[in-house]
């Protein structure tokens, strides 16, 4: 009873993404150590609802509930280094030529801005259905880095 | 919490496979080398801290979606 009403309370197009999309165990993506901040949560979907592109939605299946949106960095920096070290590739289980997603955790700020994490960007290996938050030790992007001015009003 | 006095080059062992050296001593700072299995992250705590609060800050829900990617700045062609 106490989902539904959480259910009932969500905004419209949450609604919507529930009810138009299964999220089963099937399609998580592990993610071993978690994020930082959520480290119970240890298995996420992910998925696009209907017009949101190129913005995506990441789910928890476990742990704590967070929704995280995410992008591609590219989409925000065209030529944003997608490149992995070594060490993170083993990480996630994948070689020189895995083909990898990379998403930036998006934040909404109370006044309307828009930012996008470019300093530690979620990888995830479809091939393995694994991601990681990389962690750098240098980042060349800010933790924040602003997309859109706070101008435009978030909701309707 | 366990204190150690190590000097330059010396190490502390922890568990299987974990080493932290002491590298360098200088009047600010310390200078370690760590090795540890590739499934241990090591990480600087405020490094850590700070993806944290910015994972938090954004872990909130959003209410429309479709309006929010009509903001982003047009992509390129």
């Amino acid at each position: 009873m106490k989902h539904m009403n959480q259910r009932l309370a969500s905004s419209r197009s949450e609604r919507l993404v529930d009810a138009g999309i299964v999220l089963s165990a099937q399609h998580a993506i592990r993610f071993p150590g978690g994020l930082p901040g959520f480290e119970a949560c240890r298995r996420f979907v992910l998925f696009a609802p209907e017009g949101a592109s190129p913005f995506q939605y990441l789910k928890s299946l476990e742990g704590p509930p967070a929704s995280f949106l995410v992008i591609d960095p590219r989409r925000i920096v065209p030529d944003y280094p997608c490149v992995l070290a070594e060490h993170d590739r083993q990480q996630l289980g994948a070689d020189a030529d895995s083909v990898l997603l990379w998403l930036a955790l998006v934040m909404i700020e109370p006044d309307g801005t828009i930012a996008a994490n470019l300093a530690a960007p979620v990888v995830i290996n479809p091939a393995g259905m694994i991601g990681y938050q990389l962690i750098p030790q240098d980042a060349a992007y800010p933790l924040r880095h602003v997309v859109a001015g706070p101008d435009y009003p978030t909701s309707e | 919490m366990l204190v150690f006095t190590r000097r330059r080059g010396e190490t502390i062992r922890i568990g299987d496979g974990i080493e932290v050296q002491v590298l360098r001593v200088g009047r600010d700072g310390v200078r370690l080398g760590v090795v540890a299995p590739p499934d241990v992250p090591v990480h600087r705590q405020e490094v850590y801290a700070s993806i944290c609060e910015a994972n938090r800050r954004a872990a909130n829900p959003v209410p429309d979606l479709v309006a929010l990617s009509r903001r982003l700045p047009r992509e390129r062609p």
